[in-house]
């Protein structure tokens, strides 16, 4: 079962289609330039360097070859999301990323944080799933391999 | 497609873990110790160790005693087998040992009382709630050669000191900050008090009303379930029978509730004439420039002198009050055993003896009530006064008059009789006599105590105190990068309400509160996948140790949080050590307490 507010985040996310980049680095700064001038997003830059400091404090990797670097940041007025599939898995220090999905949230949302990083944890697991995901043209394409189930 | 072939390693909990973990946060959510209920279980463990040490006490003097007169009935009544010489010598000998006792004590232990107390209301209302154990001991010993000897003086003084002295020395061992060891230090007086009178309600009402100054629930509560442990402790270990058993009474007629209710009247104007008597006598052998052993002996010698002429004033007088209440006294020897009582507490008390002086003044107060009461009978022969329940009445009221607090009095004196037909007099009476006696003396029996000892000063110091007193050293904190795993296993195994995150130079960076995360500590896919960082408060409140108590306070309030972080200075923001709510309540509740008195 797929939550109502998990749903409303996802589709409100914008979706990359096969990135095409080399690097970590490279693959998160193309997925938050794709944010600019979105409603919700007040500074980029705080966003980007809240994105960057987080992820080297410890980069946040789901088995199975998925991404989410992410920040709580006050540079958000509410959640942000950007997915990005990768045809070409793309390598997160050792860990090559197929999937990868773009979190920027205010500080006040905590609870709406771990809501959406346990809902993607739960349901973004297993090869099939994350195949599925992958594979997926658009965002309906996308949010339907989520209803199938793993 | 190349697909990973390995995931980062790293360390999960195991499902049997987390289903204790489930488990385990369950009951801890549901059962979790505040600081509030450890408190209280502190007190009742201080109740019990109180009930034992005075019960040490009590036996050590008896036995004391015995060898001392050959006798281990009650103290007058050994005197009274004793030949006139040695009524005089005991008293004079043991003065003499108690004197040396303190002589030598002081001279020993001078540099550590310079930096303690040995004084329990002291250490509570003002001090840092240490009181100095060898002192304490030395205090105790000249108490117990005083006593066992004849000395007119309460047996109370010693075991409320030796009570309050366990719950300090706990108090330390576990490294308690001010507040806390002086709220113990109460418990231990009121457990002190309650072993010695039997008498749990009016023990932690002694404290809360005379030493505190305040009877909010905050401290009235530990002070209950110490008083009520060490009142059981005490009745299994020397029976339950009251103290004072009353005899039974009934009134005859319902005119005689009129000169009833005049007792705390009559009472209520004389209990000034009392308290100036015993500074009197205080004036007078601080006037006597002698050794503190001559002294001592002085007054052991004027005890014996008096006890030539009747043997019933040695003691604390329990045995006299409880003859009075069941056996027929004549008005003349009534009136001669309370003067000669009188002086010779009055002696006792101005010679410096160490001792209470509470179980005296119930007997005087009760003394006075039965010639009351007998003055009734005798001119109002149709109201059939029975002057034993006048006496149970003067009892309460000359104690609310003397020691200012008519709540405790009351109590205390229903405790000591479990008489529940002279209850309303009982309180018509020690209200009536608190008033009466407040038109004509403002320093009260042990409020006068602590303003000798400075209470005043003391109380400017408090204000000035920061809040560097009242931090803790044991934060809990955790790195920036703590898995969620870490955190939910720091919060189970603690029962604190936030972790505080710091970096690798024990800088504060925010804090993580159980109230945000704990519906999700069951969650094992956040376990690797969210750190410290993701969740924790950056903007969480903290103090400076160099804060005022009313700046910390605000901050509280704003944080809804029983404890905050304390960190050296805004610049660096090192963590230095936590505070917590209850300890300021309680530190203020202690100022609150100085000012009452």
């Amino acid at each position: 079962v797929i939550s109502q507010k998990a749903v409303e985040n996802l589709r409100a996310a914008i979706f990359i289609k096969n990135l095409e980049v080399e690097s970590e680095y490279e693959g998160i700064s193309k997925m938050l330039d794709r944010l600019r001038g979105h409603a919700q997003v007040q500074d980029l830059q705080a966003l980007t360097e809240a994105v960057f400091d987080r992820q080297q404090t410890d980069p946040p990797l789901f088995p199975g070859g998925v991404a989410f670097p992410h920040a709580r940041t006050n540079s958000v007025s509410s959640l942000v999301m950007v997915i990005a599939t990768c045809a070409q898995p793309i390598p997160f220090g050792e860990v090559p990323v197929r999937l990868i999905f773009l979190i920027g949230i205010p500080k006040r949302a905590g609870a709406e944080y771990l809501e959406l990083i346990s809902f993607l944890a739960r349901h973004v697991r297993g090869e099939q799933v994350v195949d599925r995901l992958v594979a997926a043209e658009d965002m309906s394409s996308f949010l339907a391999g989520f209803a199938v189930g793993p | 497609m190349d697909k990973p072939e390995k995931d980062p390693p790293k360390r999960a909990l195991s499902p049997l873990f987390r289903r204790l973990l489930r488990l385990k946060f369950w009951l801890v959510e549901h059962f979790r110790l505040s600081e509030r209920q450890l408190t209280l279980i502190w007190a009742a463990l201080i109740g019990a160790l109180g009930a034992f040490a005075s019960e040490g006490f009590r036996k050590a003097s008896e036995f004391l005693h015995t060898i001392a007169t050959g006798s281990s009935s009650e103290i007058s009544s050994s005197f009274a087998h004793l030949p006139w010489w040695q009524r005089l010598l005991v008293p004079t000998v043991g003065g003499l040992l108690a004197g040396l006792t303190l002589w030598f004590g002081n001279r020993l232990f001078a540099s550590i009382r310079q930096k303690t107390t040995t004084d329990y209301m002291e250490a509570i209302v003002v001090g840092s709630g240490i009181i100095s154990v060898r002192a304490s001991i030395v205090k105790s010993v000249s108490a117990l050669f005083s006593i066992s000897t004849g000395t007119s003086i309460g047996r109370e003084g010693p075991l409320v000191q030796l009570s309050s002295l366990v719950a300090s020395v706990v108090g330390r061992i576990r490294g308690m900050p001010i507040p806390q060891r002086r709220h113990l230090v109460a418990c231990g007086a009121a457990a002190g008090i309650a072993s010695a009178y039997k008498a749990p309600i009016a023990a932690s009402l002694f404290v809360a009303e005379i030493i505190l100054g305040t009877v909010v629930v905050e401290s009235l509560g530990p002070l209950i379930l110490a008083s009520v442990v060490a009142a059981f402790v005490s009745q299994f270990l020397s029976g339950s029978e009251p103290l004072y058993k009353s005899p039974g009474f009934n009134l005859h007629t319902r005119w005689e509730t009129i000169p009833l209710c005049c007792v705390g009247i009559v009472l209520g104007f004389l209990a000034p004439g009392y308290l100036r008597f015993l500074r009197l006598a205080e004036r007078l052998f601080s006037k006597i420039d002698i050794p503190v052993p001559f002294k001592l002996a002085l007054g052991g010698t004027i005890v014996g002198a008096l006890a030539i002429l009747n043997p019933a004033v040695c003691g604390n007088g329990q045995g006299l009050l409880r003859s009075l209440f069941h056996q027929n006294w004549f008005w003349e020897e009534i009136l001669a055993i309370m003067v000669l009582k009188f002086v010779a507490t009055a002696t006792a008390f101005g010679s410096g003896v160490v001792g209470g002086v509470f179980t005296p003044t119930l007997f005087i107060g009760a003394a006075l009530g039965v010639l009351y009461g007998q003055a009734v009978l005798y001119l109002a022969p149709g109201l059939r006064a029975d002057p034993a329940m006048y006496g149970l009445v003067g009892m309460g009221s000359f104690m609310a008059a003397t020691t200012g607090a008519p709540l405790m009095a009351i109590l205390m004196a229903f405790e000591l009789t479990l008489d529940y037909s002279i209850a309303p007099f009982l309180m018509v009476n020690c209200v009536v006599a608190y008033y009466c006696s407040g038109i004509f003396e403002k320093r009260f029996m042990y409020g006068e105590s602590l303003e000798r000892k400075g209470a005043a000063f003391f109380k400017q110091q408090l204000a000035e105190v920061n809040l560097q007193d009242l931090v803790r050293n044991d934060p809990l904190t955790l790195p920036k990068n703590a898995t969620f795993a870490q955190i939910a296993e720091t919060f189970v195994q603690h029962r604190y309400q936030h972790i505080y995150i710091v970096d690798q130079e024990n800088r504060l960076l925010g804090a993580i509160s159980l109230h945000d995360v704990k519906t999700f500590l069951d969650r094992p896919e956040l376990e690797m996948v969210v750190i410290a960082t993701d969740i924790m408060n950056e903007d969480f409140p903290r103090v400076l140790p160099t804060e005022g108590m009313s700046e910390a306070l605000r901050k509280f309030t704003a944080a809804h949080s029983e404890r905050l972080p304390v960190v050296d200075n805004l610049n660096s923001q090192r963590l230095i050590g936590s505070i917590s709510k209850t300890d300021i309540i309680l530190h203020l509740a202690g100022e609150q307490g100085t000012a009452a008195v």
